[in-house]
């Protein structure tokens, strides 16, 4: 879902401040990007506000990547009963 | 609902740095509210600001950090009782008046999201009831080594 992950990708640029096109689909967050362990749960809480999803405590390590990212936030929406 | 004897068994904070009061409301995990009462006798007015004294925007973060500490604390299992350590982890607050000696801060913390070892949470402080101050923080717990 490439509007999903795009709009993804806003959001965690906004959150470690950096460019959209710095954070490429497998860039690592904590190797490539300088996200902190604060960071990655910024990023989950945000993801859970904009899609008003809950993503429980244990998913947060598989915050990674911009593709690992999405895939758990698929996982919710699928899990909500909604499209995206 | 707690009072200051009960607040110091949560809060590893003390005096000069203890700026809570009073905890007026708390439903675990969710919201608390806190009282911080601001007196011209705390020793940071004489040079904040000298002549005119004003109670410094960060010590409404911690205010507000302290009470997300207590909300932070009533959510974990009563089990749980090793001492921890906070540490604060991100800030973005908005300052919209000034505070003076004699104001009665109340402050108003909501979880955004409250994980075993960190939490998000939206702060607001009022005085009356007008606001004046709000934001996010951000902060991590460890046990103490």
């Amino acid at each position: 879902m490439p509007d999903l992950e795009n709009e993804i990708r806003n959001l965690i640029a906004e959150i470690i401040e950096k460019e959209p096109g710095e954070i490429s689909s497998d860039a690592k967050f904590f190797g490539d990007l300088g996200v902190d362990s604060m960071m990655a749960l910024e990023i989950m809480a945000a993801i859970e506000k904009k899609y008003k999803i809950a993503i429980p405590e244990e998913k947060l390590t598989q915050l990674t990547t911009l593709r690992e990212t999405v895939a758990v936030a698929e996982e919710f929406l699928k899990s909500r009963g909604q499209n995206v | 609902m707690f009072n200051i004897e009960e607040i110091q068994k949560v809060l590893p904070q003390r005096y000069p740095f203890l700026m809570i009061d009073r905890v007026v409301e708390l439903e675990p995990g969710k919201k608390i509210t806190a009282i911080k009462n601001v007196s011209i006798n705390e020793g940071f007015f004489e040079g904040h600001f000298p002549g005119k004294p004003i109670l410094p925007g960060v010590l409404i973060i911690e205010a507000m950090a302290q009470a997300s500490i207590i909300l932070f604390y009533a959510q974990k299992e009563p089990s749980v009782d090793k001492k921890m350590i906070y540490y604060l982890g991100s800030t973005k607050v908005k300052f919209l008046h000034p505070v003076f000696p004699g104001d009665q801060l109340k402050i108003v913390v909501e979880a955004v999201k409250i994980l075993s070892t960190a939490a998000i949470v939206s702060a607001t402080a009022f005085v009356q009831d007008k606001e004046v101050a709000r934001g996010e923080i951000g902060f991590s717990a460890k046990e103490e080594v």
